[in-house]
């Protein structure tokens, strides 16, 4: 297996709108390696979400190719991308979209359910992932029961439920204080300690900061490449 | 947690909506549920009715029902014909008149009255007292004896008004032998029988005896014994109970079956409808966590089973409901139907049967996949990074 995870050459992607097209991300080239913290950051509208989208899979470059594991994208069909996430990567919601009427417990099985994991094994690992986010003593309440970056670790609970080698966050932090950003930061940096590799896309420079990598784009492209 | 499960807890996380849903199904479902009832009801009733009876053929002048077309004009002689067949083994003939029953006092019951000559057979089951042996004596019903307040041994005075009868027919006394019960009395009406040379001096017409139509009993092939009495040449028209109900069914119940194909097709277009609206309300509602979990690697074909199993749910938990407020509404449907003159009370117009709980619950789960059509395809054609990123500028 390569040391390289996702490996992006000379995507774009383009939208059509009535005006005409819009291209939200221009001839990019980028790989992410296995263990990597990359954090990906610029002004709104400078194509960070819809990078971060392609290189997870969720939608398809309008030219370039994009190889995961060194299988270009663009040749599985829709069963075998929803395979590919399902077992290889890792996502992390602004809005942590948890299910409201599972509990966290059950949020984290979910994924692992849907890989086909045994009872026993899925709720074993709900326990063991809630105790790594700290929030054990919360498996049963529902979302509406608990914080925001409560919310927020057991969503990153659920991305890593299905141990992916890959988690993609999209502005993590972007709904929570300042004190609860660092405790999902802290987290965050724990997961990719642990060996998943992580890119985070996010405006705040804070969180940016942590990575070994920083990316920087403006007008769909990467204006800058910061690595330490 | 499979899809079944997810869809369950989605209905629990919006009682409201899904209790709405619930009920609109159970109403829409308890409507179907009739109208299968009685589309086939009647045709079921009469023919219970009709076997009820000890008389396998109907012979008419025409091939009109009985009491429709014109009489037989001399019952007794075309009676006597097919009495000597030898697939034949009982002949009656029947001729029915509407009639006041009356007591001295002047109490009275307005009904009909049966005037049967030839044969022994009856169209009436004797409750209590003797049958009828002679001219002069007459059975009744529970409802003329109660109306009347008459016994059996009274006196009691019948005015006909026969169709062909004398325009000032003679009022005569009758001495009640029997209270029986009728296969066609109607609700709330006087029913008598007599023999048919009573009633023929009753509607003034002494000397002529004519039947709305002729029971006949066969050996036991009805068919070949009705084909026995055409081979006759009588012009009589025999029709057995099969070719009976055949013609009912043609001509007579034919409205009462478009009447509910119509209400059909209208209640169910109804539940598909409310159901398509809420589930496709329900999951533009969560489009944000349905491109979420796609994000996580959930199929097309999971999320777009989520969608089923909520509207099989909301369907079937409805539909279930609707098989007991169905068959509520049916007995209070039938009470209100009854009540309309001259229909026999064992007639009913919503009859149970087995098929129509199947062919509810075949149309209640075509009714549950079709509605989730639209909303399925919502799901399924999904866009996901979009959704996601709409969701987030939103």
């Amino acid at each position: 297996m390569s040391d390289v995870i996702v490996d992006a050459a000379n995507v774009s992607r383009a939208f059509e709108m009535p005006a005409g097209a819009v291209v939200a991300v221009r001839d990019v080239t980028l790989s992410i390696a296995q263990g990597e913290h990359a954090a990906i950051s610029g002004p709104s509208g400078c194509g960070k979400s819809t990078l971060l989208h392609m290189l997870g899979c969720v939608d398809t470059p309008s030219s370039g190719t994009l190889c995961f594991d060194g299988s270009d994208v663009s040749t599985l069909d829709d069963r075998a991308r929803s395979r590919l996430r399902l077992r290889q990567i890792g996502f992390v919601f602004q809005r942590f979209y948890l299910l409201p009427m599972l509990s966290a417990a059950e949020n984290v099985e979910l994924p692992q359910a849907e890989a086909g994991a045994a009872k026993d094994v899925r709720r074993l690992r709900s326990i063991e992932l809630l105790e790594y986010v700290g929030l054990e003593h919360r498996a049963n309440h529902r979302p509406s029961q608990l914080s925001g970056g409560e919310m927020q670790r057991v969503a990153i609970a659920r991305a890593l439920a299905n141990r992916p080698r890959l988690l993609l966050a999209d502005e993590p932090t972007g709904e929570l204080d300042q004190a609860t950003s660092e405790q999902v930061a802290v987290l965050l940096d724990r997961v990719n300690a642990d060996g998943t590799a992580l890119v985070i896309v996010t405006h705040d420079p804070d969180l940016a900061g942590r990575a070994r990598r920083v990316l920087t784009m403006k007008d769909g492209q990467i204006e800058q490449e910061v690595t330490r | 947690m499979n899809a079944l499960a997810c869809a369950w807890r989605s209905l629990v996380r919006q009682p409201a909506r899904s209790g709405l849903g619930i009920i609109g199904v159970a109403a829409v479902g308890a409507l179907l549920f009739d109208m299968l009832l009685l589309s086939e009801g009647l045709m079921i009733s009469t023919r219970s009715m009709l076997d009820s009876m000890p008389f396998d053929i109907r012979v008419t002048s025409t091939d009109q029902m009985p009491g429709r077309g014109p009489d037989i004009a001399d019952g007794p002689a075309a009676a006597a014909q097919i009495a000597a067949l030898a697939s034949v083994k009982a002949v009656t003939t029947l001729r029915r008149e509407d009639a006041y029953l009356m007591r001295g006092d002047g109490t009275r019951a307005y009904g009909s009255v049966l005037g049967i000559g030839f044969g022994s057979g009856r169209p009436w089951t004797l409750v209590s007292g003797t049958d009828v042996v002679g001219d002069n004596e007459i059975v009744i019903n529970e409802f003329a004896a109660q109306v009347t307040g008459t016994d059996i041994g009274a006196s009691l005075t019948v005015r006909s008004n026969c169709a062909d009868g004398a325009t000032a027919p003679p009022a005569m006394e009758f001495r009640v032998t029997g209270i029986a019960t009728f296969v066609f009395d109607a609700l709330g009406e006087a029913g008598a029988g007599m023999t048919d040379t009573s009633l023929a001096e009753a509607c003034g017409t002494p000397g002529a005896i004519p039947a709305d139509f002729l029971m006949v009993q066969s050996t036991g092939d009805a068919t070949s014994t009705a084909a026995d009495i055409d081979a006759l040449g009588l012009h009589l028209q025999a029709s057995t109970n099969d070719e009976a109900m055949g013609q009912l069914q043609q001509r007579e119940f034919t409205y009462f079956r478009q009447i509910s194909t119509v209400l059909t097709t209208i209640t169910i277009s109804f539940a598909l409808l409310l159901i398509t609206v809420l589930l496709t309300v329900s999951v533009n509602q969560r489009l944000g966590e349905v491109a979420a979990l796609r994000a996580l690697g959930f199929s097309q074909g999971r999320v777009v089973l989520d969608v089923l199993w909520e509207s099989v749910l909301i369907v079937g938990i409805g539909g279930i409901l609707s098989l007991p407020l169905g068959a509520l509404m049916a007995v209070w449907l039938d009470g209100i139907l009854k009540r309309m003159p001259r229909i026999p009370a064992d007639l009913h117009f919503f009859v149970f049967q087995p098929e129509a709980v199947w062919i509810h619950a075949a149309l209640m789960a075509v009714t549950a996949f079709t509605a989730a059509i639209y909303p399925m395809v919502i799901v399924a054609r999904l866009p996901i990074a979009t959704t996601l990123r709409n969701e987030v500028v939103g």
